[in-house]
């Protein structure tokens, strides 16, 4: 319908006043100048769930985060930035050293991550949330994402790089690969012209 | 020239209120403002509440707990009687009349339909509404000769003296205030006389203000044995209402309640709700019980339900904003407590914590497990060099922490992990410990294994060397 130049030039018409264009927002700014180019929105989506896929742990995908984690902590009317089941200890002096303000961030333990994760998705009371969550279910990632919208919530999902080839209802996900110094980021799904893989270097190396 | 000042000050600062309680005639002179003034130099009024028809078991406490809504100053007057002192806050619920309509609707929840007569003075109005007039005298000019109609039998005198005054043709109220005092107290007795002059507003009537107990015990008695969640919930729902009613009432909140179930033969099964803030909430309260429920065993059906709250906490009055949480920069200070409890209730309290630095050069002793952050709000955001933190001054650390050092295999004295372990920076040190028993001494290197996954690990100072892998940079 777009590519109709009879249809894009009656809806140039001012008269028309089309929802989608104003009630976009611009996105979070992730810290690094080249993905924000990449991403649709340039940044993350400040709600919706969002999947990160790493062949590895600590491949560098809560590095590629932090700074956006930072932005969001430091903002006047800073809600929560809740870690879900984390793997290990998020250490503190590194959180802090990166610029995040510790003092809007808890982390949730636990036997039910996934229940506890679309609680914390769905309250309205974090900007962003980190997930850890062992083998979803496809229809569990939609009430997550429903969950995320309720709350407009950032809602951040790990998982292993093997679940790139299954559907899933998140609005952006990425794989995410070690290199010597620095990621390289492949998008798997999102509203984005970028394809291929994208080689992102970490500041200061 | 000064005093007169004062007195003309004082007398017309009498006006506006005796205006504003009066919803009855405005045409208050500045005299007769100035002589109630000295009659009864506290303004008052009260509200007499007759009940007829009340079981004497504790429903007057209750009524008078339910109404300590209207105002702090509730009296019992025992046994069918309830006085509230409500010039202070009627024009917070529309006048006498909305008072009215707003009592009469708590009663009918007792199924009480009280007589309910407003006075200067808390005799007049019980006596008032006991003689089953509904007065409204708000000017203590009229209170005399408003309250003369009225039979004397409302003022509960003993038998004897009724009789001995009905004999003398005395059967109102009138009549016995025109009696000669003297002879009435040598007569009646002075008691009857100080009644006499506490109805009045002669002497002045202090009433005990009634208190009601500072916790809550109660015990509800299910109408058969229950195993099932969702109906045991529906089950306890009045009495998590009630409890809701009695902590508005005392503008307290809960953060500690501690919910028994009764068994017929097991032991009771108890749980401890704990809240992140004191909480009034019935409903609230409510749910949060229901997610404990749910992972909750129960060794047996139901019978009774009991709920106790020792600990209750003065009650923080609440702003809230225009906007949602998360929309223009809404707050979410309500949602993170709410949320808190949610998660606790469900998964323990301990399922839910903040984090916080030490001053510590110990990795593991370097951050500390707190309460869950209070969100607070901010007047301004941070700067990117708000913390006390300078970015620049500390050695690059993991973002994750291993809990405790995890043993590494080593060939040729270098750490292997799935493979060779590759160190890429200068060792860092860390040492030494020896005021608590801790004592370390490692030197700290960043490793980047087969796969590119950067490590941070440590070889010890000390005899064996051992490799220990202690965090990951993520």
């Amino acid at each position: 319908m777009a590519g109709d130049p009879k249809i894009t030039r009656l809806l140039e018409h001012p008269a028309i006043w089309r929802g989608r264009s104003a009630a976009r927002r611009a996105g979070l700014s992730t810290g690094f100048a080249a993905l924000d180019e990449h991403l649709p929105d340039k940044g993350w989506p400040r709600t919706g769930l969002i999947e990160i896929l790493v062949s590895r742990f600590g491949s560098g995908e809560l590095a590629l985060l932090v700074p956006a984690l930072a932005a969001l902590t430091r903002a006047a009317t800073a809600r929560w930035c809740v870690w879900v089941a984390p793997p290990l200890v998020p250490f503190a002096p590194a959180l802090a050293s990166c610029g995040v303000v510790l003092d809007r961030v808890a982390v949730v333990g636990g036997a039910r991550p996934l229940w506890a994760f679309e609680q914390t998705l769905g309250s309205g009371a974090c900007d962003a949330v980190l997930g850890w969550v062992r083998q979803p279910k496809p229809r569990d990632i939609r009430r997550l994402q429903l969950a995320a919208e309720r709350g407009r919530t950032l809602g951040v999902l790990f998982r292993p790089r093997r679940a790139a080839r299954t559907a899933s209802n998140a609005v952006l996900r990425l794989s995410v690969e070690p290199l010597a110094t620095g990621v390289r980021l492949t998008l798997i799904k999102g509203r984005s012209a970028w394809r291929g893989a994208l080689d992102l270097p970490w500041p200061g190396s | 020239m000064r005093r007169q000042l004062i007195r003309s000050a004082a007398s017309t600062a009498d006006l506006p209120s005796a205006a504003r309680t009066g919803s009855a005639p405005a045409e208050v002179s500045l005299r007769s403002v100035r002589r109630t003034a000295h009659a009864a130099p506290i303004h008052e009024l009260w509200a007499g509440l007759h009940l007829n028809g009340l079981e004497p078991a504790q429903g007057l406490e209750q009524l008078a707990t339910l109404a300590q809504r209207f105002t702090p100053r509730v009296s019992l007057a025992p046994p069918d009687g309830l006085l509230l002192e409500v010039a202070g806050s009627l024009h917070l619920f529309g006048g006498v009349e909305g008072l009215r309509h707003e009592l009469s609707g708590e009663c009918l929840r007792f199924q009480l339909r009280p007589v309910l007569a407003f006075a200067p003075t808390p005799l007049a109005a019980l006596t008032a509404a006991r003689a089953g007039e509904a007065l409204v005298i708000t000017d203590h000019a009229l209170l005399v000769g408003r309250l003369a109609p009225l039979p004397i039998g409302a003022l509960r005198w003993p038998e004897e003296t009724r009789a001995r005054l009905a004999r003398a043709g005395v059967r109102t109220i009138g009549a016995v205030l025109r009696l000669p005092r003297a002879g009435f107290a040598r007569r009646f007795g002075v008691a009857q006389l100080a009644m006499l002059d506490a109805l009045t507003g002669r002497s002045r009537d202090v009433r005990a203000t009634h208190r009601a107990p500072v916790r809550f015990r109660r015990r509800h008695e299910l109408d058969c044995e229950v195993s099932d969640h969702d109906r045991l919930l529906a089950a306890c729902a009045p009495l998590f209402d009630a409890l809701g009613v009695f902590l508005t009432a005392h503008q307290r909140g809960v953060v500690e309640l501690e919910c028994r179930l009764v068994h017929r033969n097991a032991p009771p099964t108890g749980c401890v709700l704990t809240l992140a803030a004191p909480c009034a909430g019935g409903p609230q309260l409510s749910a949060l019980f229901g997610e404990r429920l749910h992972v909750l065993q129960l060794p047996e059906p139901v019978r009774a339900f009991e709920l106790r709250a020792d600990q209750l906490m003065p009650l923080r009055s609440l702003c809230r904003g225009l906007w949602q949480p998360g929309e223009h920069g809404g707050e979410a200070g309500e949602e993170s407590e709410g949320l808190v409890d949610r998660l606790r209730a469900r998964l323990g309290p301990e399922a839910v914590h903040g984090l916080a630095l030490r001053a510590e050069h110990r990795p593991e002793f370097a951050w500390a497990v707190t309460r869950p952050p209070a969100v607070a709000p901010r007047s301004a955001a941070l700067g990117v060099h708000g913390t006390a933190l300078d970015e620049a001054a500390l050695p690059t650390r993991p973002l994750w922490l291993l809990p405790t050092p995890q043993p590494l295999a080593a060939q040729d004295g270098l750490p292997r992990r799935r493979g060779p372990l590759r160190l890429m920076s200068e060792p860092e040190r860390i040492e030494t410990g020896w005021w608590d028993g801790g004592e370390v001494a490692r030197d700290y290197y960043t490793a980047v294994d087969r796969h590119g996954v950067r490590l941070w690990v440590f070889r010890e100072r000390t005899a064996p060397h051992r490799w220990f892998l202690h965090g990951v940079f993520g």
